[in-house]
């Protein structure tokens, strides 16, 4: 189940007020690199939900956001179909996608679990690299905004774009809390804590599985097309492995099962990396290291350490509000 | 009348303060990390020689910037944003692979920033999605394999069979031969397209080659593939009966050592070897050896005359964007490839092309250039550009 | 084009040499896997790292030096990784495990570009196998059949060991049932160990053997890691015969595959794997069940 906290809601403000701030003041590459946490965002979003709260751990992520990377720039150039026809269709296709992947893997656990997903993704990757219509290793390009004229909006301008972006985080961010306490939320952590319980409750555990995934699809394929708006071009390699493999690099090192975690994963993980390339070559290392010491501190990442620590220091002051009553009662009766 | 005097003086300073040098902002925009690394170097390094040998020339000072683009379209356009948009640059250069050209070229045009590119050989870049602002000093894929078609035909071959990775600069490079071979009166027996970056071992692609009833092999690989598929043609003893040919890449100077025994006697073609015989080739083998300790590859020279043409721009008048764009349009000069111009119908380099089997030399394989092939310009390609506006 | 008889003979050497240079790499990780329940992502930085390791040696002895030295320093980096990160991520999830392996992975690819820089590195092939060989109506390069016949006889080598030996015998037992293992006496804990720093041995010997063939780049431990999964998952985890047929199907499928439908090839191999992923989880010959 997904409970809001004070913490939790601390920390959303303060991100949201922090991305508000930066989207509003900040030059092109501030922008640039906000725009990225944003998207990043979305999608570590989708798979906190899927093996946070589900249990599933996808490597096949970062192939259902190239997915709709693709899938909209095929129906917006190739097709000739709107921006918002081209979004919507991406959407669904993803959804579709990761429906059928949780549908055929749900009976896979752990490591094979881990390993199917990195399969189907590959898959992917390796079909939309081979095939022609996709441009192969040259990739996509020409691929245009949605139109927000009609609001007075001109996304072509990147401050409108990063702005754009932040809103639909904020109602991505709002539909996972209604799916996680929905009817499907609560199946979802019952399967994911005991899964034979569920059978015998009557309920069709490859079902909730493959709603999941196909839910959590649709926000990756939104996140992917708007990956494919905000760089106008798009390549295979973002159906690479290791995009989805970075993506989960990135749900640890928020947070896992926090789903505020995720969100501060990501914008860790992006200024960390901008940070680091710009110092030295060999980021990768850093990186490599700092992840194997935050998933050995068996800590929940940033995110899931703070929420611990909290937990402590609320508990210690609960504890020592209630031990000074004891001694009064007991003498007092005496 | 204090006040006049004071007048009078501030307006005798300003006039006595001599004009400012113009100082062009350049932004680098080559991978420095990851598997292309080593071009990235190549080229900078070719560009600073270029700088340091001909600065003097002009008055105008260079300031450089450098980013990385670690060969990933995404990240390269974002770089890109923030040199055109952040640092303000007036000029662009490098740009090693294909798909990155693809990526910044929308925002290199809107923008208006012109932009040398210094390797990046997609035939687009200078055809369908030519721009007046992108001027290429490195080659296109077709330029660089279409002399090989006739060249091979008049030494008698007949009938060949191609082999290339399965990406669009593989495909561009073998359609370049492949167009002029025919059209010469050769045959093409069988083509092959490799899983890109995907495929080790070679031999069956080869044992393939050999049942065709070739009577050549004409392949384009580039870097670790071209290592692996040199060593495992020769270890297949293939080269006796069926001679590899290909194009230049295949035994680039930067890695051809790594190909060891195997590389003798293969013959290719690139626009570039060091081993030309011109003063001017000289001049740069020995600055580049000088600076930085290894021999150039096609890549240094890249750098070298992106920098050189910058500068012969700047000694045009060129001082600002549009200015600049324009006036690199039509630099010509002789550089260490031989005698060099810009199409203006297409933007892309004008150059000639040498033919040359690798031999063993003293200190490693060297390049034995056979025969220099006249300089063309690419054939009508679907670029629809204006003409520029002379110097 | 028709293809004869010499044709088919290449290809099915060209497939034998590629498979057992993949179950040099995966018998190590299949064991380890089905031993000790870890998912190790980063044995293909092994093998990478075993390739460096003989480029730099045979550069000072030639290539046997890196013959037989690559492998043990491999194993020397494994005693490492097993003392530091490997005991104690043991008993850890599968999910801590596939991303200490992927940080693992991330921090040798840049060790390697630190240490021996971003260029490609070459070994050549020694005197003693070098040319070609006349068999079965075609010429074969002898380095490769060196390759097919080195696989050939490290496998006779662990099925002695496995089948016919104590040691042997322990290992099939931790495999079967580690606990059980461990009441009767097994001293399961250093079983794992030398276990895992053979695998590393074995992933250093194919990255030695590999590398006069292919080059050696920073990115071929990420380039092999997945085709040695395909072959421990659809051979099936744990067992030497499982790790046989996973690199006899891969690399036949893999070779003919691209020779006659390279498109399909890849896409192919792939729906093969998740088809027995889906249907029967652990593989064709799983040590277990």
């Amino acid at each position: 189940m997904f409970r809001h906290t004070a913490l939790r809601y601390t920390a959303l403000v303060l991100l949201a007020s922090g991305a508000l701030f930066q989207a509003l003041t900040a030059e092109y590459f501030g922008l640039e690199i906000l725009t990225e946490i944003l998207i990043l965002a979305m999608l570590v979003l989708a798979l906190d939900i899927v093996a946070g709260f589900g249990g599933m751990v996808s490597l096949c992520h970062g192939a259902l956001m190239g997915v709709g990377a693709y899938a909209y720039a095929i129906l917006s150039t190739k097709a000739g179909l709107a921006p918002p026809v081209a979004m919507a269709g991406a959407i669904a296709l993803t959804g579709a996608t990761g429906w059928v992947i949780g549908a055929v893997c749900a009976r896979s656990h752990g490591i094979y679990f881990i390993m199917a997903t990195l399969a189907f993704g590959q898959m992917a990757y390796s079909y939309v690299f081979e095939a022609p219509i996709f441009g192969g290793d040259d990739g996509l390009g020409g691929i245009s905004r949605l139109d927000l004229s009609l609001i007075g909006v001109d996304l072509n301008d990147s401050r409108s774009f990063a702005l754009f972006c932040l809103a639909l985080l904020g109602a991505v961010y709002g539909a996972s809390v209604l799916i996680l306490r929905s009817g499907l939320g609560r199946s979802l952590s019952g399967v994911m804590h005991n899964e034979q319980r569920m059978r015998a409750l009557g309920l069709t555990v490859w079902r909730i599985k493959a709603d999941v995934f196909g839910l959590s699809g649709m926000i990756a394929g939104l996140a992917g097309a708007l990956a494919a708006q905000h760089i106008m071009y798009i390549s295979p390699g973002l159906l690479s492995w290791t995009v989805s493999g970075e993506a989960l690099v990135v749900v640890i090192l928020g947070g896992l099962g926090t789903l505020v975690g995720p969100l501060v994963g990501a914008a860790a993980f992006v200024v960390l990396k901008h940070e680091l390339s710009a110092v030295t070559t060999y980021w990768h290392l850093v990186v490599g290291v700092l992840l194997i010491a935050v998933v050995m501190s068996r800590a929940n990442g940033i995110f899931g350490w703070i929420e611990a620590r909290w937990g402590i220091w609320v508990e210690r002051r609960v504890a020592d509000a209630t031990r000074k009553q004891d001694p009064e009662e007991v003498t007092g009766d005496a | 009348m204090k006040r006049a005097i004071l007048a009078a003086l501030g307006l005798a300073t300003g006039l006595a303060v001599p004009a400012t040098a113009q100082d062009i902002k350049v932004g680098l925009l080559l991978p420095f990390s990851g598997v292309y690394a080593a071009l990235g170097n190549d080229i900078e390094a070719g560009f600073a020689t270029a700088l340091e040998q001909f600065g003097a020339e002009t008055e105008t000072t260079f300031e450089i910037i450098r980013e990385d683009t670690e060969v990933k379209p995404p990240v390269a356009l974002g770089k890109a944003k923030k040199l055109i948009l952040q640092d303000k640059v007036d000029v662009m250069a490098g740009i090693v692979s294909s798909g990155v050209l693809g990526a910044v070229r929308d925002m290199v045009h809107g923008a208006g920033v012109p932009l040398i590119v210094a390797n990046a050989g997609n035939d687009e870049a200078t055809g369908a999605a030519c721009s007046p602002y992108i001027t290429r000093m490195s080659f296109s894929n077709g330029q660089v394999n279409r002399p090989m078609g006739q060249w091979m035909y008049d030494q008698g071959i007949r009938k060949v069979y191609t082999l290339a990775p399965d990406y669009a600069a593989g495909r561009q490079m073998i359609d370049g031969f492949v167009q002029t071979f025919t059209a010469a009166g050769g045959e093409i027996v069988g083509q092959e397209f490799t899983p890109f970056q995907k495929t080790q071992d070679f031999g069956p692609y080869m044992a393939q080659a050999k049942s065709s009833g070739a009577e050549a092999v004409f392949v384009f690989y580039a870097g670790g593939e071209a290592i692996s598929f040199v060593k495992q043609y020769d270890s297949f003893g293939l080269k006796a009966d069926l001679p590899l040919y290909g194009s230049g890449f295949l035994t680039s100077p930067l890695y051809v050592n790594a190909e060891g025994p195997a590389a003798e006697g293969v013959i290719t073609a690139l626009h570039y070897v060091p081993t030309i015989d011109s003063p001017a080739n000289a001049t740069f083998v020995e600055a580049f050896k000088a600076k930085t300790g290894r021999i150039p590859s096609e890549f240094a020279v890249h750098g070298y005359d992106a920098g050189r043409a910058l500068i012969e721009a700047v000694k045009a008048g060129a001082t600002d964007r549009e200015s600049l764009a324009n006036a690199l349009r039509q630099v010509r000069f002789d550089g260490p490839r031989g005698a060099l111009s810009i199409d203006p119908a297409t933007n892309n380099i004008v150059q000639p092309i040498y033919v040359y089997e690798t031999v063993a030399g003293e200190g490693g394989l060297t390049q034995k250039v056979l025969a220099q092939l006249p300089a063309e310009a690419d054939p009508a390609n679907g670029c629809e550009m204006a003409a520029p506006v002379s110097n | 084009m028709s293809h004869d008889l010499g044709f088919w003979t290449l290809q099915a050497l060209n497939a034998l040499q590629l498979s057992m240079l993949l179950f040099l790499l995966s018998i190590g990780l299949t064991v380890i896997f089905g031993l000790m329940h870890f998912v190790n992502l980063a044995h293909g930085s092994l093998y990478a790292l075993g390739a460096y390791f003989a480029a730099s040696l045979a550069a000072v002895g030639g290539y046997w030096a890196g013959f037989f030295l690559a492998p043990v320093a491999v194993a020397g980096v494994g005693v490492l990784l097993y003392s530091g990160l490997i005991r104690r991520m043991r008993k850890s999830g599968p999910m801590a495990q596939v991303l200490v392996t992927f940080g693992l992975i991330f921090a040798l690819l840049d060790l390697t570009r630190i240490i021996w820089g971003d260029l490609a590195l070459a070994i050549e092939v020694p005197a003693l196998l070098d040319g070609r060989v006349a068999l079965l109506g075609v010429e074969y390069p002898t380095y490769r059949l060196f390759v097919i016949a080195l696989g050939a006889v490290i496998f006779a080598g662990l099925a002695f060991v496995l089948g016919r030996t104590q040691i042997g015998a322990m290992i099939r037992a931790g495999v079967d049932n580690d606990a059980m293992a461990a009441c009767l006496g097994i001293n399961v804990e250093r079983l794992f160990f030398m276990v895992f720093c053979v695998g590393c041995a074995l992933a250093g010997l194919a990255g030695a053997v590999a590398a006069p063939l292919l080059s050696v780049t920073p990115d071929m431990g990420l380039q092999i890691l997945i085709p040695t999964l395909i072959v421990i998952v659809i051979g099936g985890l744990g067992s030497l015969r499982g790790a046989v047929a996973g690199s006899l199907i891969f690399g036949f499928v893999q070779t003919f595959g691209a020779v006659l439908a390279p498109q399909l090839a890849s896409v192919l191999i792939y729906a093969l794997l998740a088809a027995v992923l889906v249907i029967k989880p652990v593989g064709l010959f799983p040590a277990k069940g």
